[in-house]
């Protein structure tokens, strides 16, 4: 143990009986054992000063299309129906669902409007989306590996295509600590389907990987229970609760005079944090204090518990509790077919509630200092899935093109970046890997990518891994 | 920070180097601070101890193993000194370049270049100075050095040792000028050591057993309490799971639906090989290679299940292949983590940029597994039926050992025929044709004509080919087909889809164009002994599937169709032979063969292998013992088995570790920093598994007595489990680890149970836990052992210590995964046919140990996941210990340990009447000691103020309290 860890243990000792098991301590308390180890690294975070302190990521899984949303191209039409050149394809993979299908062009099924100062062209079927264009940020030249869902989504959230590293949210939880004394750093909501998803969405997308299990995300479920264990059981009263710990830390108080063991007083506060996410978290998740300007600003799903509209609600409440990490998961964008009602009916669910979210945020003055991301895994081809021209039609995955947005604190708003070609299939200007994104949003909480590691089997981990990737200077604002 | 760093991490260097080179950064500015650069040079440079880190730290990121700039490497000694080396002369400092560089004004030739580092601190570049006066001696890095048996330390206070282990520790100790901490309070000790060997508390009966036979028998009672406790089976329950870890035991696939897999019987074995006190090297060598061992058991095939817990993926769209070979690889990275210690992970993309392992070292290794049969099938192929009670076990071995044989030689003369191209005449002026979109095209190629598919193939094609019979022939005994990879020559290496002929259908067409006569086949022999689908499949209208090339094929394949009678053929005849393809993986890949050809024959031995006398009563005895085998009630579990030697895969070095591009091909070795193969004409992979505990390996036997110390002690001699590279810690107590290591391996004899049992009768271990105020500056972290471990209880034992508590535990051992309470909503697998059905309160299945709930990777059970147990994807060399609220949810609301505080309330209220008493007597049995008098106002207080609030059950919430304890929580 070096020298600077013992200082710190010791710190932390006199820092505890001082403060009387405060939320203060707590965090501190939880660099004990294991963790002592990273406590050097830690303790030089953030690198430099951040422009954001928490994060929103809106996860749309899946693979939104961004021919049908973001990605512009008039020329298409001319086109539909004949096959995609070689040129183009440059042998890219398929899935096996349509590797043995003509690859025929099916331009977008949509309009496109103007929008704002910027004049932003964005797909018809957000408009609420495309109203809020002059805060946005789009990114139209993401670029990812993977080419099936859960080995994208895996990639997309914790920087490897197989399951066991950390996701974004808990590198984030890891690096940077909890800002708030009474909820979880990383909060994850899933949507509430209307109709069964067809998707699965893992555990490890929020996991903690090899990082301590404090820092994966906790589930905030639309059930009886937002958070799992959070209602006494049956025959174990609310009342009898406050008692029943008052004694538990007698005990535990009168055994560390025993034993001196600094752990204990760390349980004792852990035990009071348990307490109280008793009382915050169903005090997060009661909505019957926000306004009808707030249902209606987020639209009439917001009404419905579970809902993606409900859940950017609860996005902006936690965001207002300071929660370091708040994760939305959308599923059901994965259209192979009937792309013409199916993504309608997913712009439905997302448009209007993550538009509102980012003006509620802006109104309240927490737009400065949160960084907002909407995306998915990967984009979708141009070519038609099924037969071309008919209703039916749908989109393979595309991995080599897809389009993001992202707003809010160092970000530049009312831009575009990057460049897809003619046909939206490949990357032609400014390609954004998904390391890059990784690199530019742990950019924007004050984190260098490159020295933001932790040791695990002897080797030295980090969220954008081993191949080179680089922050976007040019979105920041 | 210094702009280095940066660039280190853009060249790729996984390691630690940035957080050791802050380390070292800041350590060595305060030196200055301090001491100026006066501080003394050691006596003797230890290379390893002085040197090694001031390249690693310096040097290796541009001179290491993965980059070796200007052909030079700090990592390797020949890249280094002479002969081979040129930068170090020994004995010559100022005739070496490395003191040139490094000293150098220059700022064109300094090393470190600027940008990369600031110069080497004075007191660096002294150490290499003095190290290349003395003459450069070259040291491998400890851990690949034999252990050396040391000699025993002499110390001052001889009576306080009890053991050998106790010498070591203490003559740190006194060296170090700490005095070591009293005994532990004997029932503390004993709940300690229960916890630690069987994973359980002792009960209040054991606990005045305990504390009476003290009173008589003194330290003899110490020792019977240890052997008691390794003799419970729960010993078994217990360390099984500290292996399940390692090698990623989980009851579902993994990857996709993560389906449910069925390997439980691996996991009993595992119970089971701790409770006979399996020694480590039989243990490993079965796991490794129990298959390849002179007549297998039924047990030796279930340990090679091992290598079978690796993930499989069914998602829609993916290739086997590819997982495969993520399969191949992680069974690579788990044997050096878990028997080695190493981190050999990173050389599948690079030389390891600190240890001495080279790139195309991992594919040799890597090629020891490759040629097992399995290959990502859904059907988890191949598998062994395992006889569900153990007691049929040598029955059913017995009888595969009659049956395999048997099997073998009747396939023996078979494929002699099969693969006799004498016996054959290939066909000429083939004409192909399709019921489908796919088209195919006809080539010749040498004396005969081939089929092959053209662009991309349909669903469900037929291939119907026509060709003259050659006119040398007058009757047909057999045809054969050949089935082949498109692109023969790449597929060796790149295999490609296979082929399943789910049926065959075959006429002769007379020459004058008359009606054709149906060919009526008997049988269909193949060139596998023991192929995944019975071949015959393909003459059965209802089955889809038979011979096959299944779900890859890298090599041309064949069977012979043999015909009922000899057919007499006229000149000029023709035959029209029908393939139907009926199989497809998940809609995207059709099994359909994509290029081949046939021959006939009219030898009459084909003829003769259907009636021949001594086949045809082998073959009966063969179906006879096959439906005995049949008859005994068996589940399954995933196996290693071998490919043949002619369907052999190769193995190739896989270019920056992707498996689409192949470099160079290798075979099978380990790598030459380590002590060589001896292979002899074992089979390689059953060489391998003899070779990690050959008395020549030097990691084997130490991480296996680390892993064991730190189960017991709560952190390892070496901290770092997983990694005893150069890049890991070094151990604390390097002479004792070695020590152990030695004894573990000879006067152990490989076994558990007497290495643990003198840890824990050790004085060191006997240690009173209490925190020493004393030794928080000096040693927070106990690396020392100047007290006994204090530390929280495993995810498992946090469980299964309630339920004992309570009463409700159940002692039933083995058997298929159980499913106890789980939260409402946790439970959501993608596929709905994947139930959790919850066992019912009278169900003893709702109250079994922790290591026999269900597995699934991707939905973790929730409280081992809050408690820091893996999910097991993978290897877990170390679990993390931490301490969150979610767990305090856990354990205060939790449906189980609801039921575990009511059952426990219940239960004291039998103990005695008085509720203060009542509450006594539970503290005494969750804690194995009397309360204090504080204590005890603390409990009952707290009764009766939640007795005032009239509602609930006052003492089910002290019990809540007392399962809560922190102590009861804590070792």
């Amino acid at each position: 143990m070096s020298h600077q860890e013992t200082q710190l243990q010791l710190g932390r000792r006199s820092f505890l009986s001082q403060a009387g098991f405060n939320f203060g301590a707590l965090a501190a308390g939880a660099m004990l054992g294991d963790e002592l180890a990273a406590s050097e690294l830690k303790s030089s975070l953030p690198h430099f000063a951040p422009k954001a302190k928490r994060v929103i990521f809106l996860t749309q899984s899946g693979g939104p299309s961004q021919i049908e949303l973001f990605d512009h191209k008039p020329e298409l039409p001319k086109l539909a129906g004949t096959e995609l050149p070689d040129s183009v394809r440059q042998g890219q993979r398929l899935t096996g669902m349509t590797k043995n299908q003509k690859q025929l062009i099916l331009p977008a099924i949509t309009k496109f409007n103007r929008h704002g100062e910027c004049g932003r062209l964005v797909g018809e079927w957000l408009p609420h989306i495309g109203s809020i264009s002059d805060d946005l940020c789009f990114v139209k030249s993401m670029v990812t590996d993977e080419i099936n869902h859960a080995p994208a989504m895996t990639k997309f959230l914790t920087g490897h295509q197989l399951p066991g590293r950390p996701s974004f949210g808990a590198w984030a939880s890891y690096g940077l600590g909890s800002m708030n004394s009474n909820l979880p750093d990383y909060v994850v909501l899933i949507s509430k389907m209307k109709r069964p998803s067809d998707q699965p969405l893992y555990d490890h997308y929020w996991g903690s990987g090899f990082l301590p299990s404090k820092h994966q995300g906790v589930k905030l479920r639309s059930a009886k229970d937002p958070v799992l264990y959070l209602n006494d059981p049956d025959g174990f009263p609310r009342e009898l609760r406050r008692e029943m710990l008052d004694g538990l830390a007698g005990m535990n108080r009168l055994h560390h005079t025993e034993t001196l063991d600094p752990e204990i007083e760390t349980r004792i506060a852990q035990y009071e944090m348990a307490f109280r996410m008793q009382t915050s978290i169903p005090d997060l998740t009661d909505l019957s204090d926000e306004s009808d300007e707030t249902f209606e600003m987020y639209g009439p799903d917001s009404r419905r518990p579970g809902s993606y509209a409900a859940n950017c609600i609860l996005a902006r409440r936690l965001a207002e509790r300071d929660v370091r990490f708040i994760q939305l998961f959308h599923p059901d964008w994965d259209h192979h077919s009937r792309l013409s009602s199916w993504c309608v009916s997913r712009c439905v669910d997302t448009d209007q509630p993550s538009a509102a979210l980012v003006k509620d945020l802006k109104q309240r003055g927490l737009l400065d200092d949160t960084l907002i991301i909407w995306g998915g895994e990967f984009g979708r081809g141009v070519a038609g899935q099924g037969k071309w021209d008919s209703p039916e039609a749908g989109r393979d995955h595309h991995p080599r093109c897809f389009t993001i947005w992202m707003a809010g604190a160092g970000i530049k708003p009312g831009t575009s970046y990057g460049q897809t070609d003619d046909f939206s299939y490949n990357v032609v200007e400014n390609p954004v890997h998904v390391r890059d994104l990784h690199a530019t949003a742990l950019h924007v909480l004050g984190i260098d990518h490159e020295r933001f590691t932790h040791r695990y089997q002897g080797l030295d981990f980090k969220l954008t891994g081993v191949e080179p990737s680089k922050v976007v200077d040019d979105i920041l604002a | 920070m210094i702009p280095w760093i940066k660039t280190i991490g853009l060249l790729c260097v996984l390691s630690g180097f940035s957080v050791v080179a802050q380390g070292e950064e800041g350590e060595h500015s305060g030196h200055d601070e301090a001491h100026g650069s006066a501080e003394a040079l050691p006596e003797t440079i230890d290379f390893n101890e002085h040197i090694r880190p001031i390249f690693n730290s310096h040097c290796v990121a541009c001179h290491g193993g993965v980059k070796q700039a200007g052909d030079l490497s700090f990592v390797y000694r020949d890249k280094v000194l002479p002969p081979d080396g040129w930068v170090v002369e020994p004995g010559e400092p100022d005739d070496s370049i490395v003191m040139e560089r490094i000293t150098t004004d220059d700022e064109s030739v300094v090393m470190p270049p600027a940008e990369h580092g600031p110069p080497l601190p004075e007191h660096e570049v002294q150490l290499i100075r003095r190290w290349i006066e003395q003459g450069a001696k070259w040291g491998e890095h400890w851990a690949y050095e034999k252990p050396q048996r040391p000699s025993v330390p002499d110390v001052a206070d001889v009576d306080w040792c009890r053991q050998a282990i106790d010498r070591f520790i203490l003559a740190k100790l006194e060296e170090e000028g700490i005095a070591p901490a009293e005994d532990e309070v004997p029932t503390r000790w004993l709940r300690r050591v229960s916890l630690d060997l069987i994973g359980l508390p002792p009960t209040p009966s054991e606990v005045a057993a305990f504390e009476s036979a003290i009173e008589t028998q003194q330290e003899h009672a110490y020792e019977e309490a240890v052997d008691r406790l390794l003799n419970r089976p729960e010993f078994g329950e217990r360390w099984a799971s500290v292996w399940l870890d390692q090698i990623r035991y989980a009851d579902s696939k993994g990857l996709g639906l993560d389906a449910p897999r069925k390997a439980w019987k691996y996991r009993d074995w595992v119970i089971d090989a701790f409770n006979r006190d399996m020694p480590y090297d039989e243990f490993t060598v079965r796991q490794i290679a129990g298959d390849l061992l002179p007549n297998p058991t039924i047990e030796d095939y279930i340990a090679t299940a091992a290598q079978r817990l690796t993930q499989s993926n069914e998602e829609g769209g993916t290739d086997d292949e590819e997982f495969r070979i993520e399969a191949i690889l992680d069974r690579v990275n788990t044997t050096w983590q878990v028997w080695q210690g190493v981190t050999f992970g990173c050389v599948q993309c690079h030389s390891h940029p600190y240890d001495p392992f080279e790139h195309d070292e991992y594919y040799k290794f890597a090629a020891f597994f490759n040629n097992t049969a399995d290959s990502d099938l859904d059907e988890d192929w191949p598998v062994l039926k395992v006889p569900v009670d153990s007691a049929h076990y040598d029955q059913a071995a017995k009888l595969d050992s009659q049956i395999r044989p048997l099997q073998r030689n009747i396939w023996s003369q078979e494929y002699e025929l099969l693969s006799d191209e004498t016996r054959w005449k290939p066909l000429t002026d083939l004409e192909a044709s399709t019921n489908k979109a796919t088209r195919v095209d006809v080539e010749t190629v040498g004396d005969h004509d081939e089929f092959h598919t053209v662009g991309t193939v349909a669903r469900n094609t037929d291939i119907t080919l026509r060709s003259p019979l050659p006119d040398s022939i007058d009757s047909l005994t057999a045809i054969r087909f050949t089935g082949m990879p498109l692109d023969p020559e790449k597929a060796i290496s790149d295999s490609e889809w296979g082929f399943v002929l789910s049926h065959v259908d075959a006429k002769l067409i007379p020459a004058d164009g008359g009606e054709p006569t149906s060919i009526e086949f008997a049988d269909v022999i193949s060139d596998e002994p023991d192929p995944f689908h019975d071949p015959n499949g393909s003459l059965n209208e209802k089955s889809n599937h038979g011979f096959a090339a299944y779900t890859r094929i890298h090599y041309p394949r064949s069977a012979a169709f043999l015909l009922k009678e000899p057919l007499d053929v006229s000149e000029g005849s023709q035959i029209e032979f029908t393939i139907k393809h009926r199989v497809y993986m998940l809609s995207a890949f059709s099994l359909v063969t994509r290029r081949g050809y046939l021959a006939v024959s009219s030898d009459p031995e084909f003829h003769g292998l259907l009636n021949d006398e001594s086949l045809q009563v082998q073959r009966k005895e063969l179906a006879e013992l096959k439906s005995r085998r049949n008859k005994i009630e068996s589940t399954t579990v995933p196996i290693l088995a071998e490919r043949e030697s002619h369907l052999a895969r190769p193995s190739h070095v896989f270019i920056r570790g992707l498996f689409l591009t192949k470099d160079k091909q290798v075979q099978p070795d380990t790598p030459q920093s380590f002590p060589p193969l001896s292979a002899g004409d074992q089979p390689p992979r059953l060489a391998l598994a003899r070779w990690l505990v050959s008395d020549e390996n030097p990691l084997t036997a130490r991480v296996a007595v680390n892993r064991v110390w730190a189960q017991l002690f709560g952190i390892g001699l070496v901290a770092t489990e997983e990694d005893f590279g150069s890049s890991g810690e070094a151990p604390s107590h390097p002479q004792l680890l070695d020590d152990l290591a030695l004894r573990f391996k000879d006067t152990h004899q490989w076994k558990f149970k007497p290495l643990i049992r003198e840890l824990v009768l050790s004085r060191t271990y006997r240690q009173s836990s209490v925190v020493r105020d004393d030794l928080m500056d000096v040693d927070p972290a106990n690396r020392l052992f100047a007290r006994g471990p204090r530390h929280r209880l495993d995810a498992e034992t946090v469980r299964d210590q309630a339920l004992a508590i309570s009463g409700l535990l159940s002692d039933e051992m083995h058997g298929p995964p159980v499913h106890p309470p789980i939260p409402d909503g946790v439970w959501t697998p993608f596929a709905a046919w994947d139930k959790w059905n919850t066992a019912k309160v009278d169900d003893g299945d709702r109250y079994r140990r922790s290591l026999y709930t269900y597995t699934k990777r991707s939905i973790p059970f929730p409280m081992f996941a809050a408690f820091d147990a893996p999910s097991r994807e993978f290897c877990t060399p170390r679990r993390l210990r931490s301490n969150t609220p979610v767990q305090a949810l856990m354990t205060l609301n939790d449906q189980t340990f609801a039921e575990c505080a009511s059952a426990f309330a219940a239960h004291m209220r039998t103990l005695a009447d008085e509720p203060s008493e009542q509450i006594r007597l539970g503290f005494v049995r969750a804690t194995c000691r009397e309360p204090s008098a504080d204590e005890l106002d603390e409990l009952v207080g707290l009764h009766q103020q939640l007795g005032e609030l009239e509602t609930g059950d006052p003492l089910s919430m002290v019990a809540n309290v007392l399962l809560n304890l922190d102590e009861v929580l804590m070792k």
